[in-house]
């Protein structure tokens, strides 16, 4: 059997006492692109807009665009085989890298990194956000009051990680 | 020689914490609430600077951003930063400029002597003769005599920093009517934003000794405290107003420190829904004869040193003004215990202050002003001028020209400030409906209402010109060393334009973007043209408000985070088997392996020998990747390329190339049907984004009746080229459950294998003219895959092949790519036209049959081969005939050139006029840059098995 | 510069890409003569003001969409 290979296999998580940073490892990743009905047939409730993710069974289902979505559920999904019948399936899993940010001023790292509103008011938990970080494509999710996870695409996803990790420097202990 | 003593009590300091600094690298000490300057002043530093030109001596004219005189050095490397706006910080180092061998003793004050030589556009006039390049040879010694500060080359090792952020209402300035907005607007719950560039709020209010407004003060900023969702930004400047309420402000810390990440500065890009501009205004000088003599200040500025730094002047001070502002600064100093004489420009005084005058038995003369100035390295005497004409001995003079609105941040969206007359200064222009100002930018100079105090007229009597005629230069703009003789020269030989006139005078270049300086330039220049100021104009107000740091823009966008680097699923094996990497756009190449040798010249050509010889593994992940789906995505493809793919069976792969709408190629690759609605689109690697945005933008805008869906899988696939003679045994070592013989997987074919339950994709296309594949796998397996390959396939002798040798295979094989794909070049360029389907449509079908497009010299694809022993061919090269004189752009260019294994010399691809027409003409290769003039002949570009046999093996 | 995208919400003008003039019909796919392409391909008008256009937002949702920007204050919204 062939091991696995993140494309952040080699760096060191960041951690001090305020704030982590590392990789949220093993997910899968099916983008669904169809029509809303057809999509809701197999996979049930479907998020309405773009923005605001959907938490159905062990899946988050997150609008993408307005005919598509994307499933991130646990690394051995297997959706995609009942979802080829009512939608173009596209899986994505080995395309994004996952980057957990943790901690009181993982808001502040953030909008040092994309020109995006992550005021608590604003960017609440189960929101999430299509932007850029350091030039290239991301989507941030805040799973939590002060947690996020960054899908970086993987061939850029150490750059994205070592930008974040050089912004969180001033909060190294 | 002391100019004023530091009061034993009053004012903002904290005379119980003392800073040291280093002023010259002697040691000082000033207090915690200090600047640089009024520490300066403190410790009895009157003459701070020498001037642009003249290097006249001089001393602080402000307290604050506006200073143009007191430019410092500071910390060894950060030039012309004014020392009104350094805060005072332990280890401090500051040091003058532009003077030698010190600022007391200025060597270079003899250009004072050769004063008329540095009149209006005098670098203009001198510097251009005798010869063409005279500037050139002068401008380095010009710029070491007349000057600023200089930088070192060392790189800047502070950190910076930038930061996003948003906010309802931001409010620009805490002086009395910024406070009072910023509680207003946080009282709705709105998210606000004040930005003070002090390290205090307050404004105005921090040079007032008055208790209740101070209480007043403290009770704003502390109910500002309570609302959560407002941000304070103390010493941070509005730099800039852009589109959409992008206002982009500059932090400045105190607490910085590299080491531990902390940034010196952060520039703030802040999205506000409204702004209100509280900007203030700032004072004018008055223009006199020696107005720039060490000792002469603004009134306000005074003021501020006497009541914020507790700093009084030793001696007399005398006051000139034309309002009324000026005599609270001739009060403070009087009860304060200095002497002090007023001279008014008014004949008419508001009662109240002549009453308040009276009481403190201050004299005042009144319609009269300053004549002229005694003391050149410090003011000695004031001879008046006017109704009265007396001469007073004194060691400070005060002066007040008027107030001029701080208009810069609201104009620089493009709102034109306006004249008004009544406060003889310009207020901003017409506002956004998301923008407002309060107070004293608006020419309002009265507090607040909620402070209770009476609304006071104020009364101005404009004067821009000397009220009597001294025997000194009377400056208008002091940094820039501009006198009102410039202006009156300037406008002489006919620069009217307020424009026109500041770049030939250098008014206002400087880097205090002549904010003293401005309106009394341009009410000279309405004077001399007779024209009201109004109509004379105003100049471009332009970002950034106040000098920056280059490090503050760029933050931390330099060094290794100066671009992101897309690396390859396989970097990490490619690496560990001896990669040399190559930067290819945002990608990190393997650009060819320790194995093959340790330069690329030599390497490649052993990497290219293993691919022909034997079997070689190469990393083709950047490729460019899309999941083509859908019922019409046949006809999609088919509309795409030029060539039909309406009819590619399922499993087989066709190499295609797509045009722009004007008829040039736009990129190729090779697209293989998966199943009836599945594709697998590949591009160049240059052009995947671009294809990508294309193909979408053809879908969701145009073509929405398409039922496609595209999807980028650049990231998803990694991707190896098994290349050579043996990369089917390779392969089967690999694979050996797979049927790949040539009857299930044939040249041009795809096969899905399942290998330990790991779906991959294999696809016998070839690059190189070999027998070959790729190998197309998930990417997070890609790199495992890639040691199977060098393992199971050891015995075959197969290694790692990289960029160079990939490029240089081709070459040989006669495949274009990105340098022949240059966006310039149509299909009958390339030698593809045939390609085109004659009876369907294709993009770029129209425009590619334009006249000029079919031309029959055009320069087209030809192979061109080493015919001179011992030379070399260059990419780059300029291609001529024979015949011709070697000149100009010639018929043609080299765009890839390879050592060619198989034919043991030199070849290459180039673009030649007309083409293969001339296949078999000796052609010359011009390289001027070199020298060289080598001979070549025009063959054709398929160097190698034309007839495709190694392909289909 | 802030560009409203009609899926995502308004954002920074750096998360999308230009995509010119979208006032001008294409010509349907195999239609059109080389005049009616060299017209569609070639001939702008260059408006000072409002200007109807195509952008993408790349780095968001990657949809294409058309609105009318000023051209000379970069302001989104009305009639073109």
């Amino acid at each position: 059997m062939l091991d696995r290979r993140s494309a952040l296999a080699s760096v060191t998580p960041y951690k001090s006492a305020q704030l982590q940073l590392g990789e949220a490892r093993g997910f899968s990743l099916l983008q669904v692109a169809g029509d809303a009905k057809s999509v809701a047939k197999v996979a049930g409730k479907l998020p309405t807009r773009i923005g605001v993710a959907l938490k159905s069974d062990n899946r988050t289902i997150m609008k993408t665009g307005p005919n598509q979505f994307w499933f991130v559920g646990a690394d051995n999904d297997d959706l995609a085989g009942a979802m080829r019948e009512a939608a173009v399936v596209t899986p994505l899993s080995h395309s994004r890298t996952r980057i957990f940010l943790e901690g009181t001023p993982a808001r502040t790292v953030l909008a040092k990194s994309a020109p995006l509103d992550f005021h608590p008011n604003v960017f609440k938990p189960h929101m999430f956000a299509m932007t850029g970080i350091h030039h290239t494509p991301v989507l941030v999710h805040c799973v939590g009051a002060n947690r996020f996870e960054i899908y970086a695409l993987r061939t850029f996803a150490l750059s994205v990680f070592e930008w974040l990790a050089d912004a969180a420097l001033e909060f190294t202990d | 020689m002391s100019t004023f003593r530091r009061l034993a009590k009053g004012g903002r300091i904290d005379r119980t914490k003392s800073v040291g600094f280093t002023y010259n690298g002697k040691a000082l000490t000033g207090f915690a609430g200090d600047t640089l300057a009024s520490a300066l002043l403190a410790n009895g530093t009157t003459l701070m600077a020498r001037s642009f030109k003249y290097h006249r001596p001089r001393g602080v004219v402000s307290a604050g951003v506006e200073e143009p005189n007191a430019l410092m050095t500071i910390g060894g490397n950060e030039p012309n930063i004014p020392a009104t706006t350094v805060e005072l910080v332990e280890g401090l180092q500051a040091a003058t400029q532009n003077a030698w061998p010190s600022v007391n003793y200025d060597v270079m004050a003899v250009n004072s002597l050769a004063a008329p030589l540095f009149q209006s556009g005098f670098y203009y006039k001198t510097f251009m003769g005798p010869f063409r390049k005279s500037w050139m040879f002068y401008e380095p010694f010009i710029r070491r005599a007349a000057g600023l500060g200089k930088i070192r080359d060392e790189p800047d090792a502070s950190r910076y920093d930038t930061l996003h952020d948003f906010c309802d209402v931001l409010v620009v300035g805490s002086g009395p009517h910024g406070l009072s907005a910023a509680v207003k607007a946080a009282r709705t719950g709105a998210r606000v934003t004040l930005v003070e560039q002090d390290s205090k709020l307050g404004g105005s209010l921090l040079s007032e000794q008055n208790r209740e407004w101070e209480s007043w003060r403290n009770n704003q900023v502390n109910e500002l405290l309570t609302f959560s969702d407002v941000k304070i930004r103390t010493r941070t400047t509005a730099q800039g107003l852009y589109d959409d309420n992008l206002v982009v402000l500059q932090q400045r810390h105190i607490d910085h420190d590299a080491s531990k990440g902390k940034p010196r500065q952060t520039l703030v890009l802040l999205r506000a829904k409204s702004i209100v501009f509280a900007t203030g205004s700032l004072e004018r000088p008055l223009v006199f004869s020696n107005n720039d003599r060490p000792g002469v200040m603004l009134a306000s500025a005074l003021r501020t040193y006497l009541n914020r730094y507790g700093l009084a002047p030793l001696q007399r001070t005398v006051i000139a003004t034309n309002n009324d502002s000026a005599y609270f600064t001739a009060f403070d100093l009087a009860e304060a215990g200095v002497a002090v004489t007023i001279a008014d420009l008014r004949r008419e005084i508001p009662s109240d202050l002549l009453s308040r005058a009276a009481m403190l038995g201050l004299g005042i003369f009144p319609a009269s002003g300053v004549a002229d100035v005694e003391g050149a390295k410090q003011v000695k005497r004031v001879q008046l001028g006017g109704a009265h004409s007396a001469s007073i001995d004194c060691d400070v003079l005060a002066m007040s020209g008027g107030w001029s609105p701080t208009v810069h941040l609201t104009s620089h969206g493009g709102v034109k400030p306006v004249y008004d007359a009544r406060i003889a200064a310009f207020v901003p222009g017409a506002f956004a409906a998301s923008h407002s100002a309060v107070g004293a930018v608006m020419g309002d100079f009265d507090w607040p209402a909620e402070m209770g105090m009476p609304k006071r007229p104020y009364k101005i009597l404009p004067s821009w010109v000397p009220v009597a005629k001294g025997r000194g230069k009377a400056f208008v703009d002091f940094q820039s060393d501009v006198t009102v003789k410039d202006i009156t020269s300037a406008h002489d030989e006919g620069y009217v334009s307020v424009e026109h006139l500041k770049r030939y005078a250098t008014l206002g270049m400087g880097t205090d973007q002549g904010k003293t300086s401005n309106i009394n330039a341009l009410a000279i220049m309405a004077n001399l043209r007779e024209l009201p100021i109004e109509e004379a104009g105003t100049t471009t107000f332009r970002p950034p408000y106040t000098g920056l740091a280059i490090g503050a823009i760029a933050g931390r966008t330099i060094g290794h985070h100066f671009r992101p680097t897309r690396l390859s699923p396989l970097h990490e094996v490619n690496k560990a088997h001896g990669a040399t990497f190559i930067e290819a756009g945002l990608w990190l190449r393997a650009w060819y392996y320790a194995w093959a040798g340790n330069t690329p010249e030599t390497a490649y050509v052993k990497e290219m020998e293993l691919v022909r010889q034997g079997v070689g593994i190469a990393d083709v992940s950047t490729l460019g990747k899309i999941d083509v789906q859908g019922p019409d995505a046949a006809e999609f493809l088919n509309r795409v390329y030029v060539n039909g793919f309406a009819k590619l069976p399922v499993g087989r792969a066709r190499y295609g190339v797509m045009l722009n709408d004007d008829g040039v190629v736009l990129d190729d690759g090779t697209t293989t049907r998966i199943s009836d609605e599945q594709f697998y689109l590949t591009t160049t690697t240059a052009q995947a984004g671009e294809v990508m945005s294309w193909l979408e933008y053809l879908l969701q805008v145009h073509w929405t009746e398409l039922k496609v869906h595209v999807t980028s899988l650049t990231d998803e696939w990694g991707a190896m080229a098994i290349s050579g003679p043996k990369s089917r045994q390779a392969l089967q070592l690999a694979f050996p459950g797979a049927d790949i013989s040539n009857e299930n997987l044939p040249y041009m074919g795809c096969l899905d294998v399942l290998a330990n339950g790991l779906r991959v994709r294999l696809l016998r296309l070839s690059f190189s003219g070999e027998l070959a594949y790729e190998v197309h796998v998930p990417a997070d397996f890609a790199g495992a895959l890639w040691e199977h390959f060098l393992k199971v396939a050891e015995p075959l002798g197969i290694k790692p092949y990289g960029l160079e040798a990939l490029a240089s295979l081709r070459i040989e094989k006669g495949h274009v790519a990105g340098l022949e794909l240059d966006h310039r070049n149509t299909l009958d360029d390339l030698g593809l036209g045939r390609m085109a389907g004659k009876e369907k449509a294709y993009i770029g079908r129209e425009l590619r049959m334009r006249e000029a497009y079919q031309a029959p010299d055009r320069w087209s694809l030809v192979g061109i081969e080493l015919m001179e022993e011992g030379a070399k061919l260059r990419g780059g090269a300029i291609l001529f005939s024979t015949g011709d004189e070697i000149k100009g752009h010639g018929r043609g260019y080299i765009t890839s050139v390879t050592w060619s294994t198989e034919l043991k010399k030199f070849i290459a691809l180039g673009l030649y006029q007309g083409g293969l027409k001339h296949e078999g003409e000796d052609i010359i290769c011009a390289y001027p840059l070199k020298g060289e003039n080598v001979k070549a002949r025009i063959v054709s570009p398929h160097f190698i098995d034309r007839e495709g046999s190694r392909l289909n093996a | 510069m802030r560009i409203p995208c009609p899926h995502c919400g308004e954002r920074d003008v750096s998360e999308f890409r230009y995509g010119g003039d979208a006032t001008k019909q294409r010509p349907k796919h195999s239609e059109g003569d080389l005049k009616t392409w060299h017209d569609y391909y070639f001939l702008f008008d260059n408006p000072k003001g409002p200007h109807l256009e195509y952008w993408q937002h790349v780095l968001g949702c990657r949809q294409w969409f058309s609105i009318t920007r000023n051209t000379a204050t970069n302001v989104i919204g009305g009639e073109a």
